[in-house]
């Protein structure tokens, strides 16, 4: 009797993890096609490839004395443009819509009423938007790449080509963080974006030079230790010295505690919206009314 | 007895200050049960706390004897069609359906199926494969009827399904009901407008301000509703058509034009819906919607409440 019981059991377990990965892959698919269909993805594209311009204008306009280095050039769009502001940008502008633009069109009540399980259905979204995200910014990362290459002084070897690898990780990296707090905005608040914008170019910036240990509270620290040369051993003369007045202690990360806990916040964070969706009951003005 | 579908005990749902539903009990079992009231009476809240959207302020709702909000294994068996109709407008209507097919847990192929059928049994398969951006009112309404339709289950939830359908359309989905309900699921259909309750069962649940006005046999409050004026506004392009075959009717009290519309206030409205679907079928007229005005059963209750 016992061993029938427990086969029961065992059985409502698979079913459960079945349907778990059958809405996960639902809900990731769906959340990719209405990705990929939207207008605005055609802006995003269009303004994640505006970096690639610059290492092209470079080797246009540059010539003899003034000509650039490619490998430098490449270093820094990678690091203060593609990580610094492109991958935030491509979160707030993806992500904080999952699951607000559902509550926003009132569609989230289409799915909330049939068998989904919320983290399923979170975690596909999220998983959606990453690819999206991935697709979007990634061709841009590349171009980018060819177009140093181009500007001299950074030969096609293997070298170079894992260094674009190595950022191009980074980057799928900082589309997760920062994803993943921009839902989980979209999830609670109304205004998302406006929030984000707050907190990736306001607070993450303070932080990274306030003295303490506030910057661990940031993404950007993470990411940071995440880069071929660790941030801290090429900072900014200036912001060094500003730094040193202040006396900020600051506490390196190894590159795979950083990755860890990127994995970390973003898991925490996915489940953190799910449990949302689970206990909100998004009501509409309508329905408050009667 | 018939084991009820849905059971409500002390059941109130308030948001901040507002009481939208107000200490229900009710017992609603299979068949086709009509929710009747005007807006604000509290039909929608009810259906979602039924559903587990909400949770009760106080009291209990249970579903098949078990609580809805979170239950999943329940979520299988019940079926909805919201009042709302927004969708994902970049999608096609079959493209939606499917998707929520996929939700429900239907492999691709099984999803696909479906939503074909869905679309086909609403008459909607020339048009599935149009974006939902382009659709009708009376269209978008008949997508927004097949996602609920495409999958099996044992209660149905319809809020405000006859809202913008042609006459074509409603008279369809009277039949649609009544099928579902003899066959014998559960259906619980809201609605302000008692002749659209009227035709689809006889057992309603009359609900005014967040409480229980009256339950049982709709001909109890037919009477009422008949000693008032009843609004009917006919989206057209031939709304002079339509005007000009009511105006010397002794029911007729009053017509207004809108921009390709018009309201007729009549006080037969079982012989007015008679009239205009005949008309609407004999003259070939391309009506969009017809839609009631909630000031009728706004008027009934307003009787009540000051008699």
């Amino acid at each position: 009797m016992k061993a029938i019981v427990s086969e029961d059991i065992t059985v409502e377990g698979h079913h459960k993890v079945r349907d778990f990965v059958r809405c996960l892959g639902a809900s990731c698919s769906h959340a990719l096609v209405l990705s990929l269909r939207r207008r605005r993805t055609i802006l995003a594209a269009g303004v994640a490839l505006t970096p690639a311009l610059i290492p092209v204008l470079m080797a246009f306009w540059s010539s003899g004395p003034f000509a650039q280095n490619g490998f430098r050039v490449f270093v820094i769009l990678m690091e203060m443009v593609y990580l610094r502001a492109m991958a935030p940008l491509m979160a707030l502008f993806f992500a904080c819509m999952l699951i607000g633009e559902e509550v926003e069109s009132q569609t989230i009540h289409y799915v909330l009423t049939r068998p989904v399980p919320r983290l399923a259905w979170v975690s596909g979204k999220f998983l959606g938007y990453l690819v999206a995200g991935t697709l979007v910014l990634l061709p841009s990362a590349a171009l980018t790449f060819a177009g140093c290459l181009a500007l001299g002084s950074f030969p096609v070897s293997w070298a170079s080509i894992i260094l674009w690898l190595h950022y191009s990780g980074v980057l799928v990296m900082a589309l997760l963080g920062y994803g993943a707090f921009c839902m989980f905005l979209g999830a609670v608040v109304r205004k998302p974006v406006v929030i984000g914008i707050v907190v990736f170019f306001g607070w993450q910036r303070a932080a990274m030079l306030a003295p303490g240990v506030v910057d661990f509270l940031t993404i950007e620290k993470y990411l940071a230790a995440l880069l071929p040369k660790l941030a801290a051993e090429r900072r900014d003369p200036v912001i060094s010295a500003i730094l040193s007045t202040h006396q900020k202690r600051e506490i390196l990360v190894g590159a795979f505690k950083a990755g860890m806990a990127l994995l970390i916040i973003a898991a925490a964070l996915v489940a953190l919206t799910a449990l949302v969706v689970r206990v909100r009951e998004y009501r509409t003005e309508r329905s408050v009314k009667g | 007895m018939t084991e009820a579908a849905i059971e409500v005990r002390s059941l109130s749902k308030w948001f901040g200050e507002v009481v939208a539903i107000n200490n229900l009990d009710l017992g609603i079992g299979p068949g086709v049960t009509g929710l009747l009231g005007p807006n604000g009476a509290g039909k929608t809240t009810f259906i979602k706390v039924a559903l587990g959207l909400y949770r009760p302020s106080r009291g209990s709702v249970r579903v098949f004897g078990e609580a809805p909000r979170g239950n999943l294994d329940l979520a299988r068996r019940v079926a909805y069609c919201p009042e709302s109709d927004r969708f994902y407008d970049n999608m096609t209507g079959y493209e939606f359906i499917f998707w929520m097919n996929r939700y429900a847990g239907m492999d691709a192929a099984a999803a696909r199926k479906s939503a074909e059928d869905a679309c086909a049994r609403m008459h909607m398969s020339g048009r599935m494969h149009d974006l939902i951006a382009t659709y009708s009112r009376g269209m978008r309404q008949r997508i927004n009827l097949a996602q609920a339709l495409s999958r099996p289950c044992d209660l149905l939830f319809l809020d405000e399904p006859l809202a913008g359908l042609d006459p074509e359309g409603r008279e369809e989905m009277f039949a649609l009901i009544r099928t579902l309900g003899s066959e014998g699921r559960t259906v619980v259909v809201s609605s302000h407008i008692l002749y659209e309750i009227e035709r689809v069962t006889n057992s309603m649940v009359l609900l005014h301000k967040g409480r229980i006005v009256a339950t049982g046999e709709v001909r109890h409050i037919r009477d009422l509703i008949d000693g008032h004026p009843h609004a009917v506004t006919i989206e057209c392009r031939q709304a002079r058509t339509i005007a000009e075959h009511f105006v010397h009717d002794e029911a007729t009290l009053g017509i207004e034009f809108l921009p390709k519309a018009v309201t007729i206030r009549t006080s037969a409205p079982n012989a007015f819906y008679k009239k205009l679907n005949g008309l609407v079928i004999d003259e070939g007229l391309d009506v969009e919607s017809v839609r009631c005005p909630d000031d009728n059963l706004q008027a009934v209750f307003d009787y009540l409440v000051t008699k």
